[in-house]
């Protein structure tokens, strides 16, 4: 439990990279893993580490995730004394307060922070498929007396050059930040997971909205002023399973991931249970004809196919005679008769008509948007 | 329908000795069924359906699965500051210490007369468990409303073949108007019949007339049940009679459970009972997805999430976190949440409880008319444990 913490969940990325799948929806609302949503993990996350109070910013297309997280009860948090609250740009005295960066977001926000009074803040975002115990990240915040901690996992030299990198000395310290590095010097990642004191973090933002308007994003601007103003800033190395699921290539190979029964991530285990907003459906119906190998089923699916080495989620059809391979299908979508879907990402009730193929390749994934229909003649 | 207007008495104090040993330690009500629900989520979702917000909940004894399942009502949205859910244990007497029976005399209806006053509904729907079916009670109701009898019951037409001893049915005038509610065996249909009114246990009155049967059978001492007092308004009243066409199932004993879970596997009765505009509510829990592993088969059959499944399963009903392993087969079998079935084991005609362990290479062998029963929480190792039913 923890009442000193307030966790801030930055949802509101337009997700550009993931092309048409948030034509119409913001990333962390995006499915993954047959039943949840990505910010599922980062909730959850917070409801296990007793992050009781959570604000989630959003802006860009924000009306699935508002209804996904409703009050917070799928988490368990509609807490009496705290709880989930979505907060959205709105208009005041100072003019419209829509938000450019990261750190920008939470400025607009500074009224909401301040009504909740908290001694930390936790800045998360809502884009990454992981478990982490924050609680944990908080123990070592405190212990090293630290201004800020940034959350680190090690990543290849290659990797390397797409994060902001943190060079430490022997401590931990932070004495260095390169963002995406052509010569890295450590191995430490930025994950874009914070802990500061709210008060220092708060003169920081105010001080710059009040000057030169410079602080924008946490990994450009405030970092860099931090280590430059000698505020003591350390890394916290998490070394469990973390994937950034911001382009189609990484949403497709993480879904791959966690269809395999020995993922890290370690899905079934009841300590760490991550939580979706649940949905009465019926169980799933399997057909005389379907074949299912390697492959992830939730309830209200209709299968009469083959489905190999894919996930289905919440109230898919796969049609007699289709073959879905290598896939993620999104809810509602539905597979006619004679189909083939390979190496591809299905989007929310797509329809995909009789005999149409849908290929891509491990390398170059095939993308049907939201509500698309593929292959079924105009009336 | 106003919201607020009708009242529902949801009533759980049934027969249940035919159908042990699964009804050992629940009441009817709280029999698992069709994969991820259990029986009173039906009757329970018509109600919600219908915007029924005042609904009471009787059950036989202290009522923990009852209440384990149903919680605050937040999964039936019954959680709200008008109405809600109202839980009513301890209603069967046979457990009853005869010094605690003798205080009842005159008091036995007590807590219901108290939740219809306070439910200031104009109508009340009393119904129970043991007919699975998806019924409008919307429509029920403007049946009612233009007809003038002050009961109106509910009926399923039937092949008289389908009847079982336990069922009742409804004694029918020409004008369709039901005048009593009569066991099978008494109701002498001629040999020729095609077709049966068969009760299905639904009673829909004035909430003012409710309370007065209550009250009246208070002042006679009556210590009987919910349904009998109904079947006795029937006679004493003569009733309208609404006919129900969508998916029945008919629940009295061991046989006719099983039969009632294997029915679903029939599509057009899967789609009939889930997949109307009128949805089935249950408790909702967190599962993962059920991982189907290389080398499984699952054909013509109904799974929960939470499972992993290696082996063979053939026209089944598997509920939530089942564990089926590698090489096991299984066909004709209803296995509840939580049971783990070991590699290489045979299941044919069976019903195995929740929360079963059976070992590897056995074999659990039934019959449609009398399927083996494994009961809740049973570890089984030895083809020696494995006992048959009679």
């Amino acid at each position: 439990m923890n009442d000193d913490m307030l966790g801030i969940i930055l949802a509101g990325g337009q997700g550009t990279r993931l092309g048409k799948l948030t034509k119409g929806t913001a990333k962390p609302a995006v499915p993954f893993g047959g039943r949840y949503r990505i910010i599922d993990f980062t909730l959850s996350n917070c409801a296990n580490s007793g992050v009781n109070t959570v604000g989630v910013i959003t802006q860009y297309q924000p009306l699935e995730l508002n209804a996904h997280i409703g009050n917070g009860a799928s988490w368990g948090l509609d807490d009496l004394n705290g709880g989930v609250t979505v907060l959205q740009p709105y208009s005041s005295s100072e003019g419209e307060k829509f938000f450019e960066g990261t750190a920008h977001a939470i400025y607009q926000n500074i009224e909401y922070i301040d009504q909740q009074n908290p001694k930390y803040l936790l800045v998360l975002s809502g884009d990454h498929i992981y478990k982490m115990d924050y609680d944990a990240m908080l123990d070592y915040h405190k212990a090293k007396k630290a201004s800020l901690t940034v959350g680190v996992i090690p990543v290849t030299k290659q990797e390397a050059k797409r994060f902001g990198m943190m060079n430490t000395d022997e401590t931990d310290r932070i004495i260095e930040f390169e963002e995406k590095p052509e010569h890295p010097k450590s191995d430490k990642a930025s994950m874009g997971i914070y802990i500061f004191n709210w008060s220092t973090l708060r003169d920081y933002l105010v001080k710059s909205y009040a000057t030169d308007k410079s602080m924008e994003d946490f990994g450009k601007n405030v970092i860099p002023s931090y280590l430059a103003h000698n505020e003591s800033v350390y890394a916290y190395a998490f070394k469990g399973y973390w994937r950034d699921v911001g382009t189609i290539q990484s949403l497709w190979q993480a879904n791959m991931e966690f269809l395999s029964p020995h993922n890290r991530l370690n899905i079934g285990d009841n300590n760490w249970r991550i939580y979706s907003k649940a949905q009465v459906l019926p169980p799933m119906f399997l057909t005389e004809t379907s074949q299912v190998n390697n492959s992830m089923i939730v309830d209200s699916c209709y299968v009469a196919g083959e489905v190999d080495h894919s996930i289905l989620s919440q109230r898919v059809s796969v049609g007699m005679g289709s073959r879905v391979v290598d896939s993620m299908v999104m809810p509602g979508a539905t597979i006619g008769k004679n189909v083939v879907i390979d190496h591809a990402l299905i989007g929310e009730e797509a329809v995909i008509g009789d005999d149409a193929i849908v290929k891509g390749t491990a390398t170059d994934i095939a993308v049907v948007g939201y509500n698309e229909v593929v292959g079924v003649e105009k009336p | 329908m106003k919201r607020g207007s009708v009242s529902a008495i949801i009533n759980l104090v049934e027969p249940w000795e035919a159908l042990e040993p699964l009804t050992t330690a629940r009441p009817v009500g709280m029999l698992p069924f069709g994969g991820r629900y259990r029986l009173l989520d039906f009757p329970l979702s018509s109600a919600i359906n219908a915007g029924i917000q005042n609904v009471m909940v009787t059950s036989p004894r202290s009522g923990r699965s009852v209440s384990d399942h149903l919680r605050s009502g937040r999964d039936w949205n019954l959680d709200t500051i008008r109405g809600g859910l109202f839980m009513y244990p301890y209603n069967d007497l046979k457990l009853v210490a005869p010094e605690k029976k003798a205080t009842l005399i005159h008091h036995y209806y007590d807590n219901s007369i108290l939740f219809l006053k306070r439910s200031h509904s104009e109508y009340s729907v009393v119904m129970s468990t043991r007919n699975v079916g998806n019924i409008d009670l919307k429509a029920l109701l403007r049946y009612h409303e233009e007809r003038d009898n002050p009961v109106t019951t509910v009926y399923k037409s039937v092949d008289p073949k389908q009847l079982m001893p336990q069922n009742t049915i409804l004694q029918l005038t020409d004008k369709g108007m039901a005048t009593a509610v009569i066991p099978t065996e008494k109701a002498k249909l001629p040999k020729t019949a095609k077709k049966a009114a068969k009760n299905m246990d639904i009673y829909l009155m004035s909430t003012v007339d409710l309370i007065e049967i209550l009250d009246e059978a208070n002042r006679r001492g009556d210590l009987i049940s919910l349904e009998e007092l109904m079947k006795q308004a029937v006679i004493q009243h003569n009733a309208n009679a609404f006919e129900y066409t969508g998916f029945q199932a008919n629940i009295h004993d061991l046989a006719s459970y099983f039969a009632a879970n294997m029915s679903i596997l029939d599509e057009a009765n899967f789609r009939a009972l889930f997949y109307s505009s009128r949805r089935i509510y249950t408790k909702v829990k967190n599962e993962v997805p059920t991982f189907f592993a290389e080398g499984s088969q699952f054909r013509a059959s109904l799974c929960g999430t939470g499972g992993y499944i290696e082996g063979q399963v053939d026209h089944s009903v598997i509920f939530r976190n089942v564990l089926i392993n590698r090489g096991s087969q299984i066909k004709d079998a209803v296995i509840m949440q939580g049971t783990r079935i070991g590699a290489g084991t045979r299941i044919e005609n069976v019903i195995i409880d929740k929360n079963v362990v059976i070992g590897p290479n056995l074999i659990l062998k039934g019959t449609p008319t009398e399927p083996l029963v494994i009961s809740k929480g049973q570890h089984i190792f030895r083809q020696t444990e494995v006992v048959t039913s009679d």
